[in-house]
């Protein structure tokens, strides 16, 4: 009987230890992040995160505690009282930090990819976070703000994601996260250059040409000048009318570059409408000329 | 033992708190817009008691010697941020010709500078047609600027490099006139530190350019084939560009159609090198790996060295 419970005590020794280790581990990775985030102008991709790894913090420091070292039932309690409220002082402020930032977070469809969106609501500031390390991102380009309402996010492809939402004065803005490329990386190109031609999808035709890109849906047309099309990364291009977003065009995962001969081009391509109401992409196909 | 534990624990869970209390839930600490990111659009929409005008960011936080194109403008700093000296160039000059990005940074390779060079590569307008290229300088840290006409008329530009090989000697690639796959690429030199330049024969080549540079002041080269190339096309000078002739690559049979776009030749001791990329559909060895040739006779002819993988290749 004392054989089995010492070894009981002894594995309860280990996880208490390895839980610990792991406590150990959060609070290293918030002090590092604390430490360098302004030197190295990085943050957590969301801001809810500081919170969630310090209660997983305290959780795992008490666990370890109780199972690691030897203490009275007294001071079991005492303790775990004491967490449990630094754990609802913590979900307290995590839900109030809430009034301060908001944060838009979403990983793509294959999990690769997580797309990160902070809005300041003081300053009204939105900016775009890039993550590097998981869960640590850096700032990359700010949207334009005051925001109105909701973001809505729709990933166009595993490494594209439009993000639409609206500016203070009723215009509709679309953004695109890029996190991929159709060339191999090696060089720059335009996506409206590659996309030259004619494409078909369900009640809908996209001609590109020298003169800019026209849309075609129900039989209403709508042209957009080189001006008023802007690429992001080198996935996407958004379509502008009156400053304010019309279309997106992406180039699907099996769409290949091919600069030296583009009217060869093979693939599809992706359009999406830059509205806040409930809307799916539409699939387009080359049209042979 | 069972103290020090419990004291480590008390102090983590101490320090957790009062950093979620008085440092977390402050409003500041939330950096949302940090100096040194660009910002997708300077047309800001307005609202009663927004954010006032940022102050100057520099692009390269990190770098003493940085530029910023805030509020339109494009200014340099010299000591990360504290002062700024004015270019005297329009922005839209500096992104004129086939040019689709968010124009928040500059163009790669159509800058220089350093401490000692600050020297930028723009059209006359930001008209798309045809316009002559400029080089406006200054090396005296922006106390005074000197602009030199490269050529007085020229389409518009899609690849652009400017750099000075020595104090006298710069040159300047350019492509443009664009038409799918095909256009032209032109190649002018500077003898006399940026202020006269003169063009170069021609290659006569009419793929698109990836690259090119000189070692020195007579031996050039130009890299063409962007995408999707079988195997690199790089073309040599020896004579100040009097005359261009397409170099051979000895490239191992295991390596036929492997590596395919050459980046610029460099000097290493006695001999040249260059680093050859696998182009867009690569994906030997992840796709990542270059290829390092050697030439022996100034650029001529490359033979096969060695493979060279990504992260040596991204610190040279």
């Amino acid at each position: 009987m004392k054989q089995r419970q010492n070894k009981v005590r002894k594995w309860q020794k280990i996880i208490g230890a390895i839980l610990l280790l792991l406590a150990i581990g959060f609070f290293c990775l918030q002090m590092g992040y604390l430490f360098i985030r302004s030197s190295h102008l990085i943050d957590y991709i969301d801001h809810r995160l500081f919170y969630i790894i310090n209660i997983a913090c305290m959780i795992f420091l008490a666990s370890g505690v109780f199972l690691f070292i030897s203490t009275t039932r007294r001071l079991k309690i005492i303790g775990s009282g004491i967490v449990l409220l630094l754990i609802v002082v913590q979900l307290i402020m995590l839900f109030n930090s809430n009034n301060l930032i908001k944060s838009v977070t979403s990983l793509s469809p294959d999990r690769k990819n997580v797309l990160s969106i902070k809005e300041n609501l003081q300053t009204t500031e939105v900016v775009y976070y890039r993550p590097h390390f998981g869960i640590i991102g850096r700032p990359e380009e700010r949207l334009l703000s005051p925001v109105k309402g909701d973001f809505k996010v729709e990933w166009l492809a595993n490494d594209a994601a439009a993000v639409t939402y609206q500016t203070a004065d009723n215009n509709t803005q679309q953004f695109i996260a890029t996190y991929g490329d159709r060339g191999g990386g090696t060089s720059y190109y335009y996506v409206g250059a590659e996309i030259h031609g004619t494409w078909q999808g369900e009640n809908v035709q996209l001609v590109s040409d020298t003169e800019g890109i026209s849309i075609t849906t129900d039989g209403e047309s709508e042209h957009f000048e080189w001006d008023d099309i802007h690429q992001f990364g080198t996935l996407a291009v958004v379509l502008e009318k009156n400053n304010e977003a019309a279309w997106t065009v992406s180039l699907d995962e099996n769409f290949q570059v091919n600069e030296d001969t583009p009217e060869r081009q093979n693939g599809n391509i992706t359009l999406y409408q830059a509205t806040m109401n409930d809307n799916e992409p539409i699939e387009l196909t080359k049209q042979i000329e | 033992m069972k103290s020090f534990v419990l004291g480590i624990s008390a102090f983590m869970l101490t320090l957790l708190t009062i950093i979620s209390m008085f440092v977390y839930q402050k409003l500041d600490f939330f950096i949302t817009s940090p100096p040194g990111f660009s910002e997708i659009d300077d047309t800001t929409v307005s609202a009663p008691g927004g954010p006032a005008a940022d102050a100057l960011r520099p692009v390269d936080y990190e770098a003493s010697t940085s530029y910023s194109l805030q509020n339109d403008e494009l200014r340099l700093t010299y000591n990360q941020g504290e002062d700024w000296v004015n270019v005297p160039i329009e922005k839209e000059q500096l992104f004129s010709g086939e040019y689709q990005g968010n124009k928040q940074e500059l163009m790669e390779h159509s800058y220089i500078l350093t401490e000692d060079r600050a020297a930028f590569l723009h059209a006359e307008s930001s008209n798309q047609h045809v316009r002559s290229i400029l080089l406006t300088y200054s090396l005296d840290q922006g106390a005074t600027w000197e602009t030199s006409e490269v050529t007085d008329a020229f389409p518009a530009m899609r690849f652009r490099k400017v750099d000075f090989v020595n104090d006298q000697f710069g040159y300047v690639i350019v492509s443009g006139d664009r038409t799918m796959s095909q256009e032209f690429s032109t190649v002018f030199l500077t003898h006399d530190g940026g202020e006269t330049w003169e063009e170069t024969n021609n290659s006569g080549v009419s793929r698109m350019i990836a690259d090119g540079g000189f070692v020195d002041e007579s031996t050039g080269f130009l890299s063409f084939g962007t995408i999707d190339p079988a195997e690199p096309m790089l073309y040599v000078t020896q004579n100040g560009g009097d005359s261009w002739k397409e170099a051979a690559f000895h490239i191992p049979e295991e390596y036929d159609h492997v590596f395919v776009i050459a980046e610029t030749p460099v000097q290493e001791e006695d001999q040249l090198t260059v680093l050859v990329d696998q182009g867009p559909n690569g994906d030997y060895a992840g796709g990542f790996v270059k290829g390092k040739f050697v030439s022996e006779d100034n650029g001529e002819t490359w033979d096969f060295l060695e493979e060279v993988d990504p992260d040596e290749t991204a610190s040279e």
